[in-house]
C-alpha cells in the first residue's frame, strides 16, 4: 500500500508542474543532464532526474518517451544497446539487439517466392524484438524508480498529444506512400503529419500501460506476445509467441579500449564497438592535433582508417554466440600498426576496398606487429555488403549528479521499420542486415535465434576513472564515421562539445567509393583532396541528417555537465533545476 | 467597424464562390506528380473522399496515356530529392515528363490543375521552377495558404488571369475539390 501512495505522488508531482527542467540545445548543469534527438524526451528523462530518480531511471524514461515521441526511430517494436558506467565502478553493456525468428530462413523466403531483400517492408522482414527486455535488465541492473513512475512522461506525451517537429513530418513524408499502405491509422487522417500539428496515439499509451500494469513480460511470455503472435501468423510474418519466449536482453562488461589516455567503453559485437576502438588504434598513431580539424591530410588519414575499419567489419563482426570471431584481436594496437602501414598520406586506396581486408587471427595471443609480419601474414577472405542506408535509429547521452552514465542507442532498423504498425508502435526490419542469400563462409548469413551486425556505438568515454563524455549517434554506415570524427574532434582538436557537433563531417566507408562529406570545408581543402590525394568528392548540404544525429553530454573537471542535442535531428538537451 | 469588416468578408466570400465559378473542372480526371513529393499520393487520398473518378501514376509518360479519354489533368507539384532518386530520375527528365504530359493534355482540351498540396516544404528553387515551366498551361491554381505567403502563386494567377482557390489544411482541398467539380 505504502508503496503505492508512492507511486501515486512521484506521478502526481510529475504532472503538477513542481518539476522544473531547463531544456535547450545546449544547456550546463550540475545536477544531471540528458542529451536526445529530442526535446520531449530529453525533458522526460530530466524530470526523472529531478525527482531523484538516476541515470538508469532517466534512462528508462527517456527510451519510453522516443519510443512516443519518434516513432518512426524507435520503440517496443525495436531493439538496441546501452553502456552504462556506475559510479562505484561498475560497468554494463546491455545487448538488447534483436533476433532472427526461428522460422526465418533463406528456404522459408524463398517457399514464399520472395528474396529476403524484398521482404524488408513486410512482417516477415521482423526480427525479435529487444527494447522491452533492454529496459527490464537496465531497471534490474540499478532503477531506483518503480516502471510506472518512469512510463508516465512517455503516457502522458502519447495520451495529450504532442508538437509534431519538422524531423517527425519530414520523415513521414518521405515514409508516405509505404505508411499509406501499411499504416493507415498512424497517419493524419490519411495524410503527412505537418510540422506544428499535434500528435496523439492512445492506442500507445494504452499499450505502455498495459505493460506497467502487466509486468513487461507481458510482452515476451503474456497476452501481449500472444497477441503479438496471432498479428503475425495473421499477416505472414515469421515472429513467433516461442521467439518471444526465449529471447534475452545479454548483460557483459562493455569492451574497454584507449585513446590518448582516454578510457573508451564500447558495445560488444555484433555491433561496431570493436571497429570503432580500431579505427582509433590506428589514429593514434599520427599526431593529429598538430593539423587542425580541416587540413586535408587530417581528413585524408582518418577517412581511410575509416574504409580499414569497414572493411574489417564484414569478417570480425557477428553475434558472438553464432561466431567465435577474433575480435578482440581486430581491436589490439599491434593490428592497427598492420592495418597503419597500409594508409599512403599521399593518395587514396585503389578500389575495390575489399581487398585491403586484414587478418587479425595472428594478433590474438598478444603478439606484436613485428613477430606477426615477419611470419608473414595470410589474408582473410570475407564478402562484402552493403547495410541498410538510412539515417534512423536514435541515441541519447545520460549523467546524474552522482556520475552514473548511460549511452543508449536504440532502432526499428530503417525509419518506420517495416512500416507494420501494431497497437500504436512499429515493427523493426532488421532482418536487412542479415546476408541476402547464403554465402558459404559469411558470418551474417541468415541464422533463427542470431542477432544481426549492426554499426550502432554508444559510448562512454573515462578519464582518470570520471566520466568524460557520453556520446551515440544514429546514421547507419555513417556511424562509425561520426564517432570518430567526433572523439578526434573532442580530444585532438579541443573543441567543446557543440563545436563538435557543428563541425561539418565526412565519411569513411568501404561502401562509398567517393569521399562523402558536408559543406563547410574550406574550398582549398576540397581541391587538395581531389587534385593532390585523388579523392572524389561528393559534397551535401549542411546540415545533413544523413551524417548521423549525435547527442553528448561532456563532464568537465569541476563537475560541470554540458548536454548538446544534434543540430542535425532538432535534439535537445535538459537538466534538472533542483 | 466591425459591420465594415463584415461587409468586407461578405464581399470576400462572394468574389470567391464567382471566381471559382469561372471555371467548372471535369471528370474523369488524370493526375501525375511533378517532383515526385508525397503530394499527388495525398491528392488521391483527397480525390476518394469526394468519390473524383480518377486516374493516378507518379511517373505517367506522354507516350502511354490517352489524353483524350480524361477532362481535367492534375498536376501535383513538388520537388523531392529522395522522391526523384527512388525514381531514377532528375529534376530536368521530370519537368521535360510533365510538360510533355501538360501539352499533350492541352491539345487534348483537358483544363490542367497546378496544385500544391503540400504547403510551404514545397516551395524552393526545383518546385518553383516546376511551376513556372508549366504556368503558361494552366487553367487554375489549387495551393496550400502556406505555400503563397509571398504571393508567388497569386502573382501566377493574376498575371495569366487563371483562377486560384487555396485551402489552409491539407484535408480542405476536399472543400474546393467538391466546389470546382460540381461535388
Amino acid at each position: 500500500m505504502k508503496k503505492h501512495v508512492l507511486v501515486v505522488m512521484l506521478v502526481a508531482v510529475l504532472f503538477t508542474g513542481l518539476i522544473a527542467t531547463i531544456t535547450a540545445p545546449t544547456v550546463a548543469s550540475s545536477n544531471g543532464m540528458v542529451a536526445a534527438v529530442n526535446n520531449y524526451a530529453a525533458e522526460a528523462g530530466a524530470k526523472i532526474l529531478e525527482m531523484g530518480g538516476n541515470a538508469i531511471d532517466a534512462a528508462i524514461a527517456v527510451s519510453l518517451a522516443l519510443g512516443v515521441v519518434e516513432p518512426y526511430a524507435s520503440g517496443f517494436g525495436g531493439e538496441g544497446y546501452a553502456v552504462i558506467t556506475m559510479a562505484d565502478g561498475s560497468k554494463y553493456a546491455i545487448d538488447f539487439r534483436s533476433a532472427a525468428p526461428m522460422m526465418a530462413t533463406y528456404e522459408a523466403i524463398a517457399e514464399k517466392g520472395l528474396k529476403l531483400s524484398s521482404i524488408n517492408y513486410t512482417p516477415m522482414g521482423t526480427c525479435v524484438p529487444g527494447v522491452l527486455a533492454g529496459i527490464k535488465e537496465a531497471w534490474l541492473l540499478g532503477a531506483t524508480l518503480p516502471l510506472s513512475v518512469l512510463a508516465a512522461p512517455a503516457i502522458e506525451l502519447a495520451r495529450n498529444g504532442f508538437i509534431v517537429d519538422e524531423t517527425f513530418s519530414q520523415t513521414t513524408s518521405d515514409t508516405y506512400e509505404r505508411l499509406l499502405g501499411s499504416a493507415f491509422d498512424f497517419l493524419n487522417e490519411g495524410f503527412v503529419w505537418e510540422t506544428g500539428s499535434v500528435f496523439k496515439n492512445p492506442e500507445l499509451a494504452d499499450t505502455i500501460e498495459r505493460v506497467v500494469e502487466e509486468g513487461i513480460d507481458t510482452f515476451y511470455t503474456g497476452s501481449l506476445a500472444d497477441e503479438i503472435d496471432a498479428f503475425m501468423v495473421e499477416n505472414g510474418g515469421f515472429l513467433r509467441k516461442s521467439d518471444l519466449e526465449s529471447y534475452r536482453a545479454i548483460v557483459r562488461e562493455p569492451l574497454h579500449g584507449t585513446y590518448r589516455g582516454y578510457d573508451l567503453y564500447v558495445p560488444h559485437p555484433p555491433v561496431s564497438g570493436p571497429q570503432f576502438l580500431m579505427v582509433l588504434n590506428v589514429l593514434e598513431n599520427y599526431n593529429l592535433s598538430a593539423m587542425s580539424w580541416d587540413d586535408p591530410l587530417a581528413i585524408h588519414l582518418i577517412q581511410q582508417a575509416l574504409v580499414l575499419g569497414d572493411v574489417d567489419r564484414k569478417a570480425y563482426i557477428s553475434d558472438p554466440e553464432f561466431h567465435d570471431l577474433p575480435y578482440e584481436a581486430f581491436m589490439s594496437k599491434e593490428y592497427a600498426k598492420t592495418r597503419l602501414m597500409l594508409i599512403n598520406p599521399g593518395k587514396v586506396f585503389d578500389q575495390p576496398y575489399a581487398s585491403y581486408l586484414g587478418d587479425a587471427s595472428p594478433f590474438a595471443d598478444g603478439s606484436t606487429y613485428e613477430e606477426v609480419l615477419l611470419e608473414e601474414l595470410a589474408p582473410v577472405m570475407s564478402s562484402a555488403r552493403a547495410v541498410e542506408e538510412s539515417p534512423s535509429t536514435t541515441h541519447f547521452s545520460i549523467v546524474d549528479k552522482e556520475g552514473n552514465a548511460v549511452s543508449w542507442t536504440q532502432t526499428i532498423s530503417s525509419f518506420f521499420g517495416t512500416g507494420t504498425y501494431f497497437k500504436g508502435f512499429f515493427f523493426n526490419n532488421e532482418m536487412a542486415n542479415f546476408a541476402s542469400s547464403y554465402r558459404e563462409g559469411d558470418v551474417i548469413n541468415l541464422t533463427g535465434g542470431m542477432r544481426p551486425r549492426t554499426t550502432i556505438c554508444p559510448t562512454v568515454v573515462m578519464k582518470d576513472g570520471e566520466v568524460r563524455w557520453i556520446l551515440g549517434t544514429p546514421g547507419a554506415g555513417r556511424i562509425v564515421s561520426m564517432m570518430v570524427n567526433l572523439v578526434v574532434n573532442l580530444v585532438d582538436f579541443n573543441m567543446p562539445i557543440d563545436q563538435a557537433i557543428r563541425s561539418p563531417k565526412f565519411v569513411g566507408y568501404s561502401s562509398y567509393t567517393d569521399l562523402r562529406m558536408e559543406e563547410g570545408f574550406p574550398q582549398s581543402t576540397l581541391d587538395f583532396l581531389e587534385k593532390i590525394l585523388g579523392h572524389k568528392l561528393n559534397i551535401y548540404a549542411y546540415p545533413d541528417l544523413f551524417f548521423g544525429g549525435p547527442n553528448i553530454i561532456a563532464v568537465e573537471e569541476n563537475g560541470m555537465m554540458i548536454g548538446a542535442g544534434s543540430l542535425r535531428r532538432g535534439g535537445s538537451a535538459s537538466a534538472p533545476e533542483f | 467597424m466591425k459591420k465594415l469588416l463584415l461587409t468586407f468578408f461578405v464581399v470576400l466570400c462572394f468574389a470567391f464562390v464567382s471566381f471559382a465559378a469561372e471555371i467548372l473542372l471535369e471528370e474523369p480526371v488524370i493526375v501525375t506528380s511533378a517532383g515526385q513529393s508525397p503530394g499527388a499520393l495525398q491528392f488521391t487520398v483527397v480525390a476518394k473522399m469526394v468519390s473524383l473518378d480518377y486516374k493516378f501514376d507518379k511517373l505517367y509518360k506522354a507516350e502511354d496515356v490517352d489524353m483524350s479519354q480524361f477532362k481535367t489533368f492534375v498536376i501535383v507539384v513538388g520537388a523531392s530529392g529522395k522522391g526523384l532518386g527512388a525514381a531514377g530520375i532528375d529534376i530536368e527528365v521530370e519537368i521535360n515528363r510533365v510538360l510533355a504530359l501538360a501539352r499533350e493534355a492541352k491539345d487534348n482540351g483537358l483544363k490542367i490543375v497546378i496544385c500544391n498540396l503540400e504547403g510551404a516544404s514545397r516551395r524552393g528553387e526545383s518546385s518553383d521552377k516546376i511551376v513556372t515551366t508549366l504556368a503558361p498551361l494552366a487553367s487554375v491554381y489549387f495551393v496550400k495558404s502556406d505555400a503563397n505567403e509571398d504571393g508567388f502563386f497569386t502573382n501566377l494567377s493574376e498575371e495569366a488571369g487563371v483562377p486560384m482557390a487555396t485551402f489552409e489544411m491539407t484535408v480542405g482541398l476536399k472543400d474546393v475539390l467538391a466546389q470546382y467539380f460540381g461535388k
